[in-house]
Formats: C-alpha cells, sequence, structure tokens
C-alpha cells in the first residue's frame, strides 16, 4: 500500500494540537451529553408503569381550532367549586377571566366574593378586603406546608401551567380525573391513597374529585363526569396558554402570507438568476488565439 | 486547410470548451503588395510522433497520429440546453420578441410589487409586536387605575387608599367645610387655588396623600385649618388639600380621576 | 394594446410610479387580508369563541 491510499486519514494528521484536542472534547461532550439526555429521558419512561392515555378528540385539536369558550366557562365553574378546595391557580388573576369565560360584571362579582388580604395599612396591620380585578385567584392553602399537612403530606400542584407541566397534558389530565377504579388484587394501598392507572406509580393521593352530577352547570349542560373533566381541561388549557387563540389566528396569517411569498420569491430567484446561470463559459487563451 | 499547426503544450486545456474547429497559428493572410510582418513562434515545437503523443489529449485519442492533421472537434460535447429558462413567449422563431417585452417585463414588476407589499405586511406586523412590547404589561395597566366606593365613605371621614404606591385620599367633605374653603379668598393662600379648581363635586376631594414638603403622609382631620396637618414638619392643609402654614411650598396633588356613577369613583 | 400594456405604461414602467402604487397597494392589502383571514378564522371557529356566546351573559 502507498501512502496515496491513506489521504482521506491524512487530514488530520495536519491538524495542530489544539485543534485536534478541541475537537475530540467537542465530540466526547456532544456524545456523552446526548447519552445522558437519552438515558434520563428513557429512566423516566421506564420508571413509568402508568397505563396509556387515550388521545382525544379535543375540540381545539386542529391548526386554526380556538377553544371552545362555553366549555372554558363551564371548566372554570368546575374548578372554583370542585378544584379549588386544593388546587391553586396562583397566577392567574380575576381581570384575565374577563373576555374569555367571564362578562367583566361577573369577574367582578367573583372577586369581590373572596376576601383578599391586603396591606399594611395605617397602623401597619395586614387587612383584608373584597377582592378586585386585578387580584390573583386566592389559594386555598398559604403555602406549601399548610397544604401537605391539609393533604396526608401529598401536594396538590398548582394548575395554572399543569396542562404544560405533564407530559401530553390535556389527555392525561382527563385520563386521570376519569379513570379512578378499585386497586385490583394485590395492589395495597397506604391510609388515604386512592388508584388510579394513569398515574405513575398507581396509589395517588388525591381522591376522586368528579362524579356525575357533583355541580350542577349554569347552562344546563348535563354535568357528568367525563363531562366536568373535559370542561375543566379545556379551562386549564386555557389558563396555561391564554395566547391560544391569538396564537392561531396569527398563524394563519403567517402561513398565508409567507405561502404567497414563497411562490413569488421562488419566481424572483428564477428570474434574477437565469441570466447567470444560462451563460456558455469556455476559455480562449492569449497564447492561442493572440498569437 | 492542412497547413503545419504549431501548438505549445497547454492547448489541451484551451480546447476543452470550444465547439469548433479551429485554426491554429492563425496569422493575417497575406494581400497582395503589402506583406505583413511574420511572427514566428519564439521556440517551436517540432511535431514528431513522440512530441504529439506527449501533449495531446491522450494517446487513445490521437492514434493513429499522423504528422500532418490533428483534428480537435469534439462531437462529444454537449451544448447545454437553456430551453427551461426560457418564457413561453420567446420561444417561438417566428415571432419577434420585442412584441412581448411589455407582457414580459410587466409580469415580472407585478410579481415584485406583491413580494414587496407582503414584505411590508410581515415587517409592520414584526415592528408592531416589538413597539406593543414596551407597552405597560396588563398587570402593571390592571393597577394602574383603581375604583373607590364612594358608600363606604361616610361624611366627615377621610378614606386612604393605596394607589400606584402612594396613599390617596378620598374625603367626603361636610357643607360646613364646603362653606369655609368655597369662601376662601386667593389672597391668603401660599400656593393660590380656588376650590372650584380641585374638586370636581363640592362634597368629594381626592387628592395624593403626600405633603409637598418632604414626602410624610399627612394625618387627616387634624391641624390648625381642620384639613390636614403633616407630622413630620408640622405644614397644616385645609380641607380642599391647600398649605396654609408650614414649611410646604405647594398644595397637595389632585390625580387624574372621574366619576363613573354616584357612588363609584375611577382614579387614574 | 391589452390591459397589461396599459399598466406597464402607467405604474411599472417608472420606478417612481411603481413604488408609490405599491405602498399604496400595501395599506389596503393589510386591512383586507387581516380583514379576510379573521372572518375566516370566525366561520372555521363560529360558536366557539367569547364573542360568539358572551350576549348569553350580559
Amino acid at each position: 500500500m502507498t501512502s496515496s491510499t491513506f489521504s482521506f486519514f491524512k487530514a488530520a494528521s495536519r491538524w495542530s494540537k489544539n485543534h485536534k484536542f478541541f475537537l475530540t472534547s467537542f465530540g466526547v461532550l456532544a456524545g456523552g451529553g446526548s447519552s445522558i439526555i437519552y438515558a434520563l429521558e428513557q429512566s423516566i419512561h421506564a420508571s413509568n408503569d402508568a397505563a396509556h392515555v387515550a388521545k382525544q378528540k379535543w375540540n381545539h385539536n386542529g391548526w386554526f381550532d380556538t377553544l371552545d369558550h362555553a366549555s372554558v366557562r363551564r371548566g372554570w365553574e368546575v374548578y372554583k367549586n370542585v378544584c379549588a378546595a386544593c388546587h391553586s391557580v396562583e397566577y392567574l388573576a380575576y381581570r384575565e377571566l374577563v373576555g374569555v369565560c367571564l362578562t367583566e360584571n361577573e369577574a367582578k362579582a367573583e372577586a369581590a366574593e373572596q376576601m383578599i388580604e391586603d396591606g399594611p395599612d395605617e397602623t401597619g396591620a395586614m387587612f383584608k378586603r373584597p377582592g378586585k380585578l386585578s387580584d390573583l385567584i386566592p389559594k386555598p392553602y398559604p403555602n406549601e406546608e399548610a397544604a401537605r399537612y391539609a393533604n396526608n403530606g401529598a401536594y396538590p400542584p398548582d394548575l395554572t401551567y399543569i396542562t404544560q407541566a405533564r407530559i401530553d397534558g390535556e389527555n392525561y389530565i382527563f385520563s386521570l380525573l376519569t379513570g379512578y377504579m378499585d386497586p385490583p388484587a394485590g395492589v395495597v394501598l397506604a391510609e388515604n391513597q386512592h388508584f388510579n392507572p394513569y398515574f405513575p406509580g398507581g396509589a395517588i393521593g388525591m381522591a376522586q374529585a368528579l362524579y356525575d352530577e357533583i355541580i350542577e352547570y349554569e347552562d344546563g349542560t348535563p354535568a357528568t363526569q367525563s363531562q366536568c373533566a373535559k370542561d375543566v381541561v379545556t379551562f386549564l388549557k386555557w389558563c396555561a396558554e391564554p395566547e391560544h387563540d391569538t396564537r392561531k389566528l396569527f398563524a394563519m396569517k403567517a402561513f398565508t402570507i409567507l405561502g404567497v411569498l414563497n411562490l413569488v420569491v421562488w419566481y424572483l430567484h428564477r428570474h434574477y438568476w437565469s441570466v447567470m446561470k444560462t451563460r456558455k463559459i469556455f476559455q480562449s487563451p492569449k497564447s492561442l488565439f493572440k498569437k | 486547410m492542412f497547413r503545419n499547426i504549431q501548438l505549445n503544450g497547454n492547448i489541451a486545456n484551451a480546447v476543452k470548451g470550444c465547439t469548433e474547429v479551429v485554426a491554429t497559428t492563425s496569422t493575417k493572410a497575406p494581400f497582395a503588395g503589402k506583406s505583413p510582418k511574420q511572427v514566428l513562434p519564439t521556440k517551436p515545437i517540432f511535431l514528431t510522433n513522440y512530441n504529439l503523443q506527449s501533449t495531446l489529449l491522450s494517446k487513445k485519442a490521437l492514434t493513429p497520429v499522423t504528422t500532418t492533421q490533428v483534428r480537435l472537434v469534439h462531437t462529444d460535447f454537449k451544448v447545454p440546453d437553456y430551453t427551461a429558462y426560457r418564457r413561453d413567449s420567446v420561444k417561438n422563431p417566428s415571432a419577434s420578441n420585442r412584441d412581448t417585452f411589455e407582457k414580459r417585463n410587466a409580469f415580472t414588476y407585478m410579481v415584485l410589487g406583491t413580494a414587496v407589499t407582503g414584505t411590508m405586511f410581515c415587517a409592520k406586523a414584526v415592528v408592531h409586536k416589538f413597539v406593543l412590547s414596551m407597552a405597560p404589561a396588563a398587570d402593571v395597566l390592571a393597577l394602574a387605575s383603581i375604583e373607590v366606593n364612594l358608600n363606604e365613605i361616610p361624611e366627615g371621614k377621610n378614606a386612604t387608599i393605596k394607589w400606584r404606591g402612594k396613599p390617596l385620599f378620598v374625603r367626603h367633605r361636610t357643607s360646613a367645610e364646603i362653606q369655609i374653603e368655597q369662601n376662601t379668598s386667593l389672597s391668603e393662600l401660599r400656593d393660590p387655588e380656588d376650590d372650584s379648581v380641585r374638586v370636581q363635586k363640592p362634597e368629594w376631594l381626592v387628592i395624593i396623600g403626600v405633603c409637598t414638603h418632604l414626602g410624610c403622609v399627612p394625618i387627616a382631620n387634624a391641624g390648625e385649618w381642620g384639613g390636614y396637618y403633616c407630622p413630620c414638619h408640622g405644614s397644616h392643609y385645609d380641607a380642599a388639600g391647600r398649605i396654609r402654614k408650614g414649611p410646604a411650598p405647594s398644595n397637595m396633588e389632585v390625580p387624574p380621576y372621574k366619576f363613573i356613577d354616584d357612588n363609584t369613583l375611577l382614579v387614574g | 394594446m391589452s390591459i397589461v400594456n396599459v399598466l406597464y405604461k402607467t405604474v411599472l414602467k417608472r420606478p417612481s410610479r411603481f413604488f408609490v402604487v405599491v405602498a399604496v397597494t400595501s395599506l389596503f392589502f393589510e386591512r383586507t387580508v387581516d380583514i379576510g383571514i379573521e372572518s375566516l378564522y370566525d366561520r372555521i371557529n363560529r360558536g366557539k369563541q367569547w364573542k360568539d356566546i358572551s350576549s348569553k351573559y350580559e
């Protein structure tokens, strides 16, 4: 074998020591990092013995489908009558509900029903006052410790961004809310634990919250368990993505305009480059023709 | 035609892109009467068999090599076809391109116009978003104005409300106070302002409760004029929030406000 | 002379006129696209948005 056989490898022999060191470290770090991320992701899935959640046909699933605001309104009713006993939506303010699922007067009235701590007043003491539109929705527990103490050590998570915070958020929450069942034979639960196959581990501190007719909807919709679950998930979806409807409208405009621009730019590119691309080039060295 | 050709060693590169037979050593044909000066190559290369085989395209292509003629016609050379780049209106060889010139140009210009329009649409949207991001956030705006329920403030009382981080005084004035303030002559005042300028409705005085001296919060229904008294350095204000005595230079500030209905005041 | 030739002579040939016309068209184009797409969006989502149901609660 001659040395020219290895010309491909000879490129590396010309690299400086630093160059080689840098490239080697980069390769090791990139490869190692990817492996770690992959391993972590796999270990999550491996530890997850939960049942697979069913894909529901949410009516905001399409590219250009808005949330169903009647459902958001019912979901708010479910949240405030059922979920709010344990779960907070601490980043949501009453004013944000205006024009989404409540009118301004309704939101004001609902805010005024809550006593919000404010202050300090002129004596330096905190005081309670009726809520205003600018107030955040009050939390059921003052802090995490109180929440854990009241729930046997389990912490009811904040629900503001919960659909984003769980894998396949909407479907998972729907399945979780409707998936309570008696524990199968052999599964032993601790006191105050409940069995839910969709919850990793199966034993969940939260009791079944939604039953048929647990609340009465103001608009007369039959409040079945799945209806309540669907509505509250739609509400939570809005809560986590309040820009949802605007975003999809913007997407629609962007697709339209960029679609047109794409065609136009294709044509102009071809037009301006046609001069360059249709040239025939041949050499006429002086030595040959200009003697 | 069959003259001896003299080639230098680079001819192989030169003829690659050429589709015509080139007569080399092209000197001007001699005219009768005037013979041009012959320019001879400085170093002729003699076309021996050996020489040609080592300098021209390849040995294979040129065998058998003759010393009398070297043809450099490349019939395998493909002339590129650019028909795809030509517009339909100029493909007809018997029609004049000039007839369709305006039509072709108009189309390209209209496409260009569409591109500019679409780009302006996008640019405007982007600029709009960036400019809007400089506007105050919704939670800030929500706190920028407050509603005050006037039913809760009995006559003769002063309510202190937090507004934009400052105390806001809403005072339900008695008719006696209104009488006194309206009849105060401007010559008595350090910062002359008529009562009617400072209130929209005579019963309601709305001021920012910050002493104009050094920013303390005055005490309501105190001081020699029964309005406000600043405990820090002893400024006395009357029931219209006007400075009457003490170090403060000017009257207390009146914020923008309006009455939404008889019982609701909107400040901010 | 077809309409294209008229258009070419009046508008497109001179860059100054061309860009004035493009600028003016952009204004109308923007409004048209905004209104058109928003109405299409509202039609796709008829009965779902708050503005469709708010009248029931006011």
